[in-house]
């Protein structure tokens, strides 16, 4: 990968967030690249990382990565300044553009990791997704998981039931299937049958795959 | 009449109300429609302390907000104020039993609750303190083993004592009551049960458990089939038909000719009365001969069934194979009962939740499901025969089954419907309860029967007697003689097939017992019969369950559809030879 400096990480990171908002015009952006450095725009066109075509500006994918970067880590200091140190909403953004320079992947990830991996900072921007993200949805979705992907002997804790027609959802619950509830699943052929306290429950998998359950780590 | 107390009984399904019911009130007891339904309430007159009182039995809920039917039926017998209220409750589900509890505080009525099935509750290591118990909810609370009467006089003891319960939880709507219905009963429940020692499954359950999952269910499934058939085809079919055939026909049939012939001397009312289409001699001597024996053995045998909870349990292990068909699980219960009569299971396909899966429900109950007295012949006429006749037939019928219950599920729109099932612990029924069903289900059938019986029987006699008989036989001649290839009487088993299939099967069993059949005949003519036309009585329910134009539509169906398939079973039959 081609060397970057400060500068060209932030002015990367302004063009990104113009194109959030959908705006890629180059007599726009001009502007507040400026502010940074009058040659950069030049010096990122030279370095490969932006295209100029008919007046717009576009990222190209080694710009887009560096931009994609720098936006995570600089919200996502936002969000550690703001929820952790209690710092205003005003002056965290100054600290956060020293932060996005010196934070390293690792240590990013562990601070996305820490905050719970959040998804706006601040603001109310969106804040790029980390490889941890990705991991952590995984390892959520397997402690959560709904009642037709658990084996026939396994026991559960009945976390959350997706079934919006009134009637459906009122017949489990009267029978006694309640968030909260320790479910024992005792077969999945030809039909699912639960115990849940001393009730014994038939049901096929249309309602299996909504009632979700938390394993018992 | 007069004025007295009355007691309603409710609780959760599965708990026994019915047998906390018979044991209250002893034999005095009546079966109504609840008006405006075909649900059926049982009530009778107890008397407890030297006071009087009329007991009534609701269907089971799980939540007064309700859904169906029997739900609706049992708010509205509360609706209607009984001087006090009975909960019965499964001592070991006793959470359930406290949601219904804090549902039915908000009618504020004096109350008594009773904690059934204790005995088992004690065997799953589940210990109950009754008096703390009382204490909380501020009524008598009592345990019982309803079965075999344990506490149920310490239950007539505690009425004069019924309160109206403390209110502990204040009304919250909708879903959200769930919550603060479970805190609540999360602090009772820690307060009065314990669990001691190990729960170690017991026989019964894992009897239970085998019925329900793929192996051995299937192969539990078979037996309780072969079980059935050598009940119904060789016990009742057979021996006790047997004995009662030869009862009739050498001593009561030939006593009534001469009674009657001595007192009456005109001819023509001897014979309506007690010749070959005698009232006496033939209406009489079937309904209490042939059909009386086999519905009665078929009564005791579905009643095991259903106290046992296999049939549950057998709704699980069909729902994929009815889904084929375009119902579900919950589907096998009207199919089931259908077996014992078919006008009975169109009342209770409404447990069936759309239009469609209730249309094709009954339009296979019309035609392919035979009643219990029908069954029990068949089974008996081809047990004569060989094991290969019963199979031809079974597969005849169970092909029709799938490729009509395939092709309307194709035909009509719908979406499916999800399957949902509480399933009871397998339990051993008691001998007292089913002979209890048992002589209530046969007096309600033989009240149905015998009138169309005599009717029939009637029938017969004027057209045999003014010669419209052999005309009938003639016209019928080109279906049944060349089409089927059956002798021209069998004209006769058709027509009273009419009113009533089992009254025509019966006709079917003395003409082949007569000898007057082949082997292939008997079959092509049972497979025929049995996806004849529903009877008058199913027919008149049909009327009402869906109206007169579906109800046409599904006899005139039947007709044809019995007819072709019998003729082309006729032709195979011919070339294969393998009857």
């Amino acid at each position: 990968m081609q060397e970057k400096t400060r500068e060209q990480e932030e002015a990367l990171g302004i063009i990104w967030h113009f194109r959030e908002r959908k705006i890629k015009d180059f007599d726009r952006i001009i502007g507040k690249l400026k502010e940074i450095s009058p040659g950069i725009c030049d010096c990122l066109v030279e370095k490969g990382f932006i295209e100029i075509k008919d007046k717009t500006i576009e990222l190209t994918p080694s710009g887009e990565k560096i931009a994609y970067n720098i936006t995570r880590r600089h919200r996502l200091a936002e969000r550690l300044l703001h929820d952790v140190l209690e710092i205003n909403k005003e002056e965290i953004d100054q600290s956060a553009c020293e932060f996005e320079h010196i934070l390293s992947d690792e240590v990013t990830d562990s601070i996305c990791t820490l905050l719970g991996h959040p998804k706006f900072c601040p603001h109310n921007s969106p804040i790029p997704a980390g490889e941890c993200c990705t991991k952590a949805k995984e390892e959520l979705e397997s402690i959560v998981v709904s009642l037709d992907k658990l084996k026939s002997g396994d026991t559960a804790r009945i976390a959350y039931i997706s079934i919006l027609e009134h009637q459906r959802l009122h017949k489990l619950l009267s029978l006694g299937i309640i968030p909260g509830k320790i479910l024992h699943l005792h077969q999945t052929e030809p039909a699912f049958v639960i115990k849940v306290d001393e009730t014994q429950i038939a049901l096929d998998k249309d309602f299996a795959k909504n009632i979700y359950l938390r394993r018992s780590t | 009449m007069e004025r007295f107390k009355t007691i309603l009984l409710v609780g959760n399904p599965n708990v026994g109300k019915s047998v906390i019911f018979n044991k209250l009130t002893g034999k005095d007891v009546t079966v109504s429609n609840y008006p405006g339904t075909t649900v059926d309430i049982s009530s009778g007159i107890g008397s407890f302390e030297k006071e009087k009182y009329r007991v009534l039995d609701s269907p089971g809920m799980n939540s007064l907000i309700s859904y169906s039917e029997d739900e609706e039926i049992t708010k509205n017998l509360l609706k209607e104020r009984p001087d006090l209220v009975i909960q019965i409750g499964d001592a070991k589900n006793l959470r359930r039993a406290l949601h219904l509890f804090f549902e039915l505080t908000e009618i504020e009525m004096p109350m008594i609750l009773c904690l059934n099935m204790s005995d088992e509750a004690k065997e799953r290591g589940i210990r109950t303190d009754a008096g703390i118990l009382e204490e909380l909810l501020g009524i008598p609370v009592v345990a019982t083993v309803a079965i075999t009467g344990e506490g149920i006089n310490n239950l007539k003891l505690r009425i004069k004592d019924a309160r109206i319960p403390k209110k502990i939880v204040t009304k919250k709507d909708g879903a959200l009551a769930f919550d603060i219905y479970e805190k609540e009963i999360d602090g009772i429940v820690s307060r009065v049960q314990k669990r001691v020692g190990e729960i170690k499954p017991f026989l019964a359950d894992r009897l239970g458990n085998w019925a329900m999952k793929p192996f051995p269910g299937y192969v539990i499934l078979i037996a309780v089939l072969c079980l059935m058939y050598i009940f119904l085809g060789k016990f009742a079919a057979r021996i006790c038909v047997g004995f009662l055939e030869e009862l009739f026909e050498k001593y009561i049939n030939p006593f009534l000719y001469q009674s009657i012939t001595s007192i009456i001397p005109a001819p023509f009312i001897v014979d309506a009365l007690s010749g070959e289409y005698g009232v006496f001699t033939m209406a009489i001597r079937y309904s209490f001969a042939i059909i009386f024996p086999i519905v009665f053995c078929f009564f005791v045998f579905f009643g095991i069934l259903e106290d046992s909870g296999y049939l549950p349990r057998l709704c699980i292990l069909l729902d994929k194979a009815f889904r084929l068909i375009g119902l579900n699980g919950k589907a096998v219960l009207p199919m089931v009962l259908g077996l014992g009569c078919g006008a009975m299971a169109v009342i209770s396909t409404r447990i069936l939740s759309t239009k469609k899966e209730r249309l094709i429900a009954v339009l296979l109950l019309s035609l392919a499901i035979p009643c219990s007295a029908q069954l029990g012949i068949i089974f008996g006429i081809l047990s004569g025969i060989s094991f290969r006749a019963l199979l031809i037939w079974l597969f005849v019928v169970i092909f029709l089954l799938i490729l009509v219950g395939h092709f309307s599920e194709k035909v009509l729109s719908g979406a499916k419907t999800p399957f949902l099932l509480e399933v009871p612990p397998i339990r051993i029924p008691s001998v007292e309860n089913i002979l209890m069903k048992t002589r209530m289900r046969l007096v309600w059938y033989l009240r149905e029967v015998i009138p169309f019986f005599v009717l029939a029987t009637f029938i017969l006699f004027l057209i045999n007697r003014f010669n419209i008989l052999s005309l009938i036989e003639w016209i019928f001649s080109p279906i049944v003689v060349n089409w089927l290839c059956l002798p021209a009487r069998l004209a006769e088993v058709f027509i009273v097939g009419f009113l009533r299939r089992d009254y025509g099967a019966a006709g079917l069993y003395v003409l082949a017992k007569d000898g007057l059949l082949t082997p292939s005949q008997i079959v092509v003519s049972l497979v025929v019969l049995t996806l004849f036309v529903p009877c008058f009585a199913q027919f008149l329910v049909l009327n009402r369950e869906v109206g007169i134009k579906k109800a046409f539509f599904i006899f005139f169906f039947t007709l044809s559809c019995s007819f072709f398939f019998g003729g082309i079973l006729n032709f195979f039959l011919k070339i294969i030879r393998i009857v």
